[in-house]
């Protein structure tokens, strides 16, 4: 199997085209026969690529060559939490179900606020934190002249987003909860 | 720097034990690094929560383009011949 980079915009891109080309019909089928309309098989897709890219970048795996199976299988497990509205967490290799919600209003709010003054810190991060990126991809996708500049930035930006956290955090109550 | 580093690799369990084990004595005697090993805490919920709305966002641009570009016009009418059943 050929080694691809799923956190790279490009390949990224390329990669969930094909998931929809390949696997989004049959999850159309799959929940057409139970009742379903087309906007929930696009609503129910997009939360399994989401958590598909999440487990694959959290173990630094490889693309599977059965990522059809992978998938349906993370539909079929959605289908049957949001028909059961299960609330307990339930595990299936590694994709934490429990964790799908949308983020609580005042979390919204600091991410929006967090867009307005500091993309370049957040994609740094997110990058880091969240696409599993190594120091040597983001040296490069960023412009810094080494993983050490890069490293110090990136702690620069935790920090200055943490200052922000935390002055936005506590005009909104319920993030504290 | 390095208290920010130390703090992360204590709640994300990575680096050395033992000195992740000296940075937890710290936190539980130091209520000021306490404080701000709870935000930080609370900063990488904020960028896991950053990290899955961007990638939402690119995920709806592509389902867009495949239901509606020429290019993809023979994927669309097959989604929709499933739903006309």
């Amino acid at each position: 199997m050929t080694t691809v980079d799923i956190a790279e915009a490009p390949t990224r891109e390329a990669i969930i085209t094909g998931w929809y080309e390949r696997v989004f019909p049959r999850v159309c089928q799959y929940l057409h026969k139970r009742g379903r309309s087309l906007d929930d098989a696009r609503e129910l897709f997009q939360e399994a690529v989401v958590l598909y890219y999440e487990k694959l970048v959290s173990q630094n795996s490889e693309v599977a060559s059965n990522d059809e199976a992978y998938l349906m299988g993370i539909v079929k497990k959605l289908w049957l939490k949001q028909l059961n509205s299960e609330r307990k967490k339930e595990n299936l290799d590694g994709i934490d179900f429990s964790d799908t919600k949308e983020p609580e209003p005042s979390v919204l709010r600091i991410l929006e606020f967090l867009k307005q003054t500091g993309a370049k810190c957040m994609n740094l991060l997110q990058a880091f934190y969240y696409d599993n990126s190594s120091m040597k991809e983001i040296s490069s996708q960023f412009g810094f002249g080494s993983e050490r500049s890069a490293t110090v930035q990136k702690y620069k930006c935790l920090e200055k987003v943490r200052n922000s956290v935390k002055q936005k955090s506590l005009e909104y109550e319920d993030f504290l909860d | 720097m390095i208290e920010i580093q130390h703090l992360e690799n204590w709640l994300l369990s990575r680096g050395e034990p033992t000195e992740r084990l000296l940075t937890e004595v710290k936190v539980q005697l130091d209520t000021d690094l306490k404080q701000k090993a709870q935000w930080q805490d609370k900063t990488y919920q904020i960028i896991k929560a950053y990290g899955r709305q961007q990638l939402r966002e690119e995920v709806t641009a592509i389902e867009q383009k495949m239901l509606s570009a020429p290019k993809y016009r023979s994927f669309r009418e097959r989604i929709l011949s499933i739903f006309k059943k």
